[in-house]
């Protein structure tokens, strides 16, 4: 019988992810010939972002987009993904996280005991950071600088000495108008997307890492009443997902830097070892990671040399194939 | 005595004001001073928020000051209005039910699962929905009570309070 | 069960027990609870209530809960704190008695000193709801002091509060910047001058109320010199003061609105306690009433928010904007119907609620027809500007009613609030007609 999932979704219908989020369901009911179609509930109208595990698993939506950092207990496991490893490909990096995700039988016993199941993953890009009035050419640079910072990237702009003030990336463009902030930590797309470029006066690509905990996951009850072609479509175009948001999400990136210099923000790669004082920085934070991993009775130290070796594989796909949509 | 919980639930309520417009305060002097601040004020102040705004629930009810519409029951008879305000408090126990159910369910699973919000200091999720649950739950027995002294002022032949009685009344009261 | 029949049968349901004298929080939590219920037990065909207990409890406790845990809604408490304190210390009492020597010879002075006043404080704050709490604990009680008429002295700040959002910064415009990828600096701008024509409205028909009826605003009697205009101007420094220090503080980056209204609350303490104008006993006292009314404003935002889930499960927004969309209308048919679509649900719903419902298919619906989507903002946050003042709902109303308590009944601000909706549908059909009045400003930088 013809069924209709609600999927809950906290952020709006624009931008890359949220196109991404409908290619999937426009996916999932091609491939059941519109046996099972997904209607996309947005704007956080059913359940907002730190209440979407909970929606889910109660089951106030079937599917739902869940955000790792604010189910810090919870998705332990998936937030892996946000840790500050060296890789600034989103490709590679929602790649790996999906394979590791769908294939780590612990991972998958772990939601199951919180009633979901994983479905598909995005990320938000490599993390970078624009600032008004000041330019943060290495390292020390961050030293006593207003930084609106997030997740183990914040804490690292912490320990380099920057004092963090916390708003929604939504209030960092008065922020940095007013200079209540020096720099904000943010993403190309998310920059050009909310005119930052306006207020900014320098963009620092870090070729740090990424924040990729953030995907959609499935209520089990719901999962398990499919029938078994149903799960399926719905696994495989969760798969497809990343290279959906890989392409757009480049090209956004692409566009967006572009976007800063046309109106004069002066645009700069962090040098190579300045770079690597960062990723030096983050380790205290990896380590915490495998840690808390271990204590809620996952393997985290395997778990990470497992992910580690998925990064690898996909870059090493990535630099002998090219991306998939340039294939 | 519930009067005296509800007084104290308020003053609690009046300390947390007190307490988040200071943590804000501070962190802003300590931001423009000596560029430093409070770590995981944003957690603080929401959980605050949960204290001020969820504790006051019963005293609210007690000073009436649940807003309604009144211009069609005004030209009620007195007693008619009065088995309205019953029928409204009766609605407003069914509605707060299933607040008070998902509330306990909260607790016990965020006090389960270790729960916590990221930041510095890494606070435990539970203490805001415990505080939830609190001042649900006397609201709803303070609800109860004034339905059931409404019914009975009725039974009696009179008529119970319609409108509210001010919010200042219950702070003049304290101090005679 | 058809999502669409239930959602009308609830909205039906809304209008009933609000006019039984239910508490408007009971009926939105309620019917939205009962709905909820309704829709997840029949969601498989069959009849299923064991199924849908576990999402309605879980639907019903994260609506509410979350809106409660908040940070920027803090400045709500904060700034009814700031209301209740600057009253106690004489802080508002000596502003408004300079307004009444300054503004003798204008009728309803006092009132139209206030529209502007909340002009000027919708300037500091993104949110109308926090703009109507503020000013309505500064402004009503002043006036009705004053004896100004019971409708004069409430629906003024009640309709000048809906300037909140329409005067940058604004939260709606922030939200609407995100759905459609339009530039937020330029919807803020672009709201300028919408803002000032509707504060121009409220003064006219504050104009109109009190030459067709002088009663309703009594003059001040006596003589006044120019002497007693520079005392009364210099006594009211504290007001000033405060009012600088928001706006030199969150333009000078200092702070954020949300940190200026705890700023605010310290100072108007240190004022108070220096000037020996306010005791322990009193602020305490003043705590105890911005807690009672913070939690009644509160628990009927939470019940609202409850029923915008409901609303969304029912489908009821979609299926409204999708006739719409079907129905091919002329540019300017559609436009009146999106009106009528946004005052019908602004009769039910917050305006958070109603963008998050109608903005992912009513923007796709007016770029085929082409309209600038920085002008269309301004035009949808009018309206639902409009729609916190319209009943059954209005937020608005109910924050005015319940920051004057029982001197006022709620029914006599509704009764009040006529003459300005009438205004601002003047307004809204001018801003409709002349996207200029919205685009002058962004497009000229
Ligand atoms: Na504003
Ligand atoms: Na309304």
């Amino acid at each position: 019988a013809q069924t209709t999932l609600i999927l809950g979704e906290a952020g709006p219908n624009r931008g890359a992810r949220a196109e991404a989020t409908q290619a999937f369901a426009d996916d999932v009911a091609a491939r059941t010939n519109g046996d099972l179609t997904i209607d996309i509930q947005w704007g956080g109208a059913l359940f907002k972002a730190d209440a979407a595990l909970q929606g889910v698993s109660d089951g106030v939506a079937d599917l739902g987009t869940i955000i790792g950092v604010y189910f810090p207990q919870e998705m332990v496991a998936y937030d892996i993904a946000d840790l500050p490893l060296l890789n600034n490909d989103s490709w590679v990096g929602m790649r790996a996280t999906d394979e590791l995700m769908r294939t780590d039988p612990t991972i998958t016993e772990n939601l199951a005991a919180q009633d979901l199941v994983y479905l598909g993953t995005f990320t938000t890009s490599a993390v970078n950071i624009g600032c008004k009035g000041t330019t943060i050419r290495t390292v020390d640079d961050v030293s006593g600088l207003k930084v609106r910072g997030v997740g183990a990237y914040g804490d690292v702009f912490r320990d380099l000495g920057a004092n963090m003030v916390a708003m929604p990336i939504y209030d960092a463009y008065q922020g940095l108008d007013t200079g209540l902030l020096d720099c904000s930590q943010g993403y190309s797309y998310a920059v050009a997307a909310l005119k930052q470029q306006e207020v900014m006066t320098s963009y620092t690509i870090l070729n740090w890492g990424q924040v990729g905990a953030l995907g959609i996951f499935m209520n089990k009850f719901a999962y398990d009443a499919l029938t078994p072609e149903q799960q399926t479509a719905l696994n495989e175009a969760g798969v497809g997902m990343a290279d959906t948001l890989g392409e757009l999400i480049n090209a956004d990136n692409d566009a967006a830097v572009q976007t800063m210099k046309d109106a004069g923000v002066e645009v700069i790669e962090l040098d190579a070892a300045e770079r690597d004082k960062l990723v030096e920085r983050g380790k205290p934070y990896i380590d915490a990671w495998v840690e808390q991993a271990t204590a809620a009775g996952l393997d985290g130290a395997g778990m990470l040399a497992s992910y580690r070796e998925l990064l690898d594989k996909y870059t090493a796909e990535r630099d002998a194939q090219g991306y998939p949509w340039t294939r | 005595m519930l009067h005296r919980i509800e007084r104290l639930l308020l003053d609690l309520a009046c300390c947390a004001v007190v307490a988040l417009g200071l943590l804000i305060t501070v962190s802003v002097l300590l931001r423009v001073t000596v560029n430093s601040g409070v770590p995981d004020t944003i957690v603080m102040v929401r959980e605050l928020m949960v204290v001020a705004i969820v504790l006051p629930l019963a005293a609210a009810t007690t000073a009436r000051a649940h807003i309604v519409v009144e211009f069609l029951s005004n030209r009620l008879p007195l007693r008619a209005q009065g088995w309205l305000v019953v029928f409204g408090g009766l609605f407003g126990l069914f509605a707060l039910s299933p607040l008070l159910y998902a509330g306990w369910n909260e607790v016990a699973h965020n006090i389960g699962s270790g729960s916590y919000y990221v930041g510095q200091l890494n606070l435990p999720k539970w203490p805001g929905r415990v505080l939830f649950l609190i001042g649900m739950s006397f609201c709803w027995l303070r609800l109860l009570l004034l339905v059931i002294g409404d019914i009975r002022t009725l039974r009696a032949g009179g008529v119970p309070a319609l409108s509210e009685t001010t919010s200042s009344t219950f702070a003049e009261e304290d101090r005679s | 069960m058809d999502g669409t029949l239930i959602g009308l049968i609830a909205f039906a349901a809304v209008i009933g027990l609000l006019a039984l004298r239910v508490p408007i929080a009971f009926v939105l939590a309620g019917v939205g609870t009962i709905g909820t219920f309704v829709i997840f037990a029949t969601r498989t065909g069959a009849f299923t209530p064991d199924r849908a207990m576990r999402p309605t409890t879980s639907l019903v406790f994260s609506n509410s809960f979350d809106l409660i845990h908040s940070y920027d809604l803090s400045m709500i408490p904060l700034f009814i704190a700031l209301g209740h304190i600057a009253y106690r210390a004489d802080i508002t009492t000596r502003i408004y008695d300079a307004a009444r020597v300054w503004l003798a010879k204008v009728p309803g002075g006092v009132a139209m000193a206030s529209v502007v006043g909340c002009g000027g404080f919708s300037a500091i704050t993104g949110s109308s709801i926090a703009c109507a709490s503020t000013m309505g604990r500064i402004c009503s009680p002043e006036m009705l002091r004053m004896g100004y008429d019971k409708g004069l002295a409430t629906a003024s700040v009640a309709a000048g509060g809906t300037l909140g959002s329409l005067i940058p910064p604004s939260v709606l415009f922030i939200i609407y910047g995100i759905f459609t990828e339009t530039s937020i600096s330029s919807l803020f701008l672009a709201g300028i001058l919408p803002g000032i024509l509707s504060l121009a409205g409220f003064l006219l028909a504050i104009y109109i109320w009190v030459t067709t009826r002088p009663e309703v605003a009594p003059a001040y009697e006596g003589d006044i010199t120019l002497r007693d205009k520079w005392i009364a101007a210099v006594g009211a420094w504290p007001a000033i003061a405060l009012f600088v220090l928001i706006v030199g503080g969150i333009y000078g980056g200092f702070f954020t609105a949300t940190e200026a209204a705890a700023i605010c609350v310290a100072a108007a303490c240190v004022i108070g306690f220096a000037q020996g104008k306010l005791t322990v006993r009193d602020l305490w006292d003043s705590l105890r009433e911005t807690c009672i009314q913070t939690s009644s404003i509160f628990l009927i935002a939470a019940a609202a928010k409850i029923f915008v889930a409901f609303t969304a499960l029912t489908g009821v927004a979609p299926a409204i904007v999708n006739a719409v969309g079907d129905a091919q209308l002329s540019p300017v048919l559609l436009l009146a119907a999106i009106a009528v679509i946004y005052l019908i649900l602004g009769m039910f719903l917050d305006p958070i609620g109603i963008m998050v419902l109608t903005l992912p298919l009513m923007v796709p619906l007016v770029e085929n027809y082409g309209f600038d989507l920085i002008w269309f903002g301004v035009v949808v946050v009018k309206l639902l500007e409009i729609g916190l003042i319209t009943p059954p709902v209005g937020l608005n109303v109910f924050v005015i009613s319940n920051v004057v308590g029982k001197a006022v009944p709620i029914d006599r601000i509704f009764a009040g609030i006529w003459r300005f909706l009438a205004i601002d549908v003047v307004v809204l059909v001018l801003l409709m007609s002349f996207p200029v009045i919205s685009l002058l400003i962004p497009n000229s930088l």
